[in-house]
């Protein structure tokens, strides 16, 4: 049987920032197709952030809060009975 | 999915191999070049697909680009047609029904997409072939690998990651081009002058690029992929798989081309390895079906002229069902591809009609927020509003404004006809005015219309509230 002592450091690595980046990327869609950057800070003529950047930032963000719960559910995933839990780098 | 469904000795090695894959570093798969009739048809593919990546940004259709996601501008043009961020749900339609596609094809015909059309296999292809150009075939890559590092080595390996890194810039900037009006792209390119973001963006696209179809290749199929994951939900015994006929080719083992191996107890199988020299994902196809297996057919290719090497017949790995190669007969139409395919007719008729009965244009009635009314000089109550208008239409045209539901509604604003262009969004201040006679309550319902002068079917209506004092109680 797998254990998770064996899962390799590229497949935590993956299943940590993959899932999150897609899901980023859903994020972002459709929070700014509801929301445009440049009425969103809009106050007084000049935006602040142009629509690139705002949309940039916005995707890295998203990215970096579904990394963190990824993150959290591998870290939560190690087993609670004494076992090892590491992404092996040498054999 | 089971992994294998060999016989014992098999799948004990296969459960080593396991385990060995799980604890040893990943080792390097170097695929051996091979040519034959799905080889020729992937690099059809390859071709066509990245033919349509690279030129089709910078085709043009009426004085815009064919297909540009105008994300600075919130557009997107798409052959002719411009989606605004409105038409999000058309977008997410079309999403569904490719996902849906892909179920259909997939319960079918099996990773057919993987093998030829995957973008993570396209370029791969690109890649290696690069490779091939610059460092040889598979065993000078291997003797490269494991030689020490001289003058010659470093020369070569350079090459080769400079070739790949100017690839993927160019894939990035191509990447970027999509999202940003490419010629203008372009000539700022030409002229050192890209935007901040749009630099990075060209440099993170390539960066992917260079790292999955370089670096990673058969590691991202494997851990990254959820279609490999999920496939077996869309697969049934009927579906489409490259399968390695075990009767036929069992036992396995060497021989001389002349000897009846029939009469020696050998089975098809010269055990040559080719077939696992030629995979993409490093997988031994006699195994049985792995998740791994991208059903590129190379193994395919490459058994078939060992096998005419060999005089045998072809297709010892073949593309097959599981149920062909237990003999019971194939099925195209079964209950699965058939609730597949009444889904995905189902909804792209929907999506038809629906895009066919859009109509381009919006009307948003914003009051103004600061009074709630005010009553003018002759006595009548007057209700600001803000007019956002939405031209969705490719063309420019002339609206006229028109409003009812009150008895006597004025209507004034600063300008008729309306002038919109087309994709463009127009705001207009405008004013009601009602005698306070005729209102029945204190906030009644008046009906905007805005229609284009020149096409009377482009029409649109919006409701809104006109408030005022309550004569009349």
């Amino acid at each position: 049987m797998t254990t998770y002592k064996s899962i390799p450091r590229v497949q935590l690595v993956s299943a940590i920032l993959w899932p999150s980046f897609l899901l980023a990327g859903i994020a972002t869609s459709v929070f700014f197709t509801f929301l445009d950057p440049v009425r969103l800070f809009d106050y007084e003529g000049e935006a602040p952030l142009s629509r690139m950047a705002a949309y940039s930032l916005g995707f890295f963000l998203f990215w970096l809060l579904c990394a963190a719960s990824s993150a959290a559910s591998a870290y939560f995933l190690r087993p609670t009975d004494g076992g090892v839990y590491s992404a092996n780098d040498s054999a | 999915m089971s992994s294998t469904d060999a016989s014992g000795g098999a799948s004990v090695r296969f459960a080593d191999d396991v385990e060995r894959s799980l604890y040893a570093k990943r080792e390097k798969v170097y695929p051996r070049e091979v040519h034959g009739v799905f080889a020729a048809l992937r690099v059809t593919a390859v071709l066509v697909l990245l033919g349509l990546f690279y030129g089709v940004c910078w085709l043009r259709w009426d004085g815009k680009q064919l297909l540009l996601f105008d994300l600075p501008g919130r557009k997107f043009h798409v052959f002719g047609w411009t989606l605004f961020p409105q038409d999000f749900p058309y977008l997410t339609f079309m999403l569904i029904i490719a996902a849906l596609s892909l179920f259909l094809f997939t319960a079918v015909a099996g990773r057919l997409f993987c093998g030829y059309a995957c973008p993570q296999t396209v370029w791969t292809e690109v890649f290696l072939w690069l490779e091939r150009k610059v460092e040889g075939d598979r065993q000078k890559q291997m003797k490269l690998d494991k030689s020490p590092w001289t003058g010659r080595k470093l020369l070569i390996k350079s090459s080769k990651h400079a070739i790949w890194i100017a690839f993927s810039l160019w894939t990035g900037f191509t990447f970027v081009g999509y999202f940003t009006p490419i010629t203008e792209l372009g000539s700022r390119l030409l002229a050192l002058n890209l935007g901040p973001w749009e630099t990075f963006w060209s440099l993170f696209y390539g960066f992917a690029t260079y790292g999955n179809a370089g670096w990673m290749r058969e590691q991202v199929c494997i851990y990254m992929c959820p279609y490999a994951r999920f496939q077996s939900a869309m697969f049934d015994r009927d579906t489409l798989i490259i399968s390695y006929d075990k009767g036929r080719g069992e036992p396995r083992g060497s021989r001389k081309k002349s000897l009846d191996h029939r009469s020696a107890g050998l089975g098809d199988c010269i055990d040559c390895t080719i077939c696992v020299q030629v995979c993409p994902t490093g997988i031994d196809i006699r195994e049985g079906l792995q998740y791994q297996c991208i059903a590129c057919a190379a193994c395919v290719d490459a058994c078939d002229q060992v096998m005419e090497r060999m005089n045998y017949p072809k297709g010892l790995i073949r593309y097959t069902s599981e149920n062909a190669v237990g003999g019971a007969p194939a099925r195209i139409s079964r209950p699965r591809v058939v609730i597949y395919g009444v889904i995905l007719l189902g909804l792209a008729a929907a999506l038809g009609v629906s895009l066919a009965l859009r109509t381009p244009l919006i009307l948003d009635v914003i009051r103004d927020r600061n009074a709630l009314y005010r009553e003018t000089p002759e006595g009548l109550v007057e209700n600001v509003y803000t007019l956002k208008i939405v031209n969705m239409d490719d063309a420019d045209h002339d609206f006229s404004i028109s409003v009812r539901g009150i008895e006597g509604v004025e209507l004034l604003l600063d300008r008729a006809p309306v002038e919109v262009a087309g994709g463009e969004v127009l705001s207009i201040p405008v004013r009601l005015r009602v005698d306070p006679y005729s209102l029945e309550n204190p906030s009644s319902r008046v009906v905007f219309e805005l229609a284009a002068m020149d096409n009377p079917s482009l029409r649109v209506e919006t409701k809104g509230r006109f408030l005022g004092p309550s004569v009349k109680q």
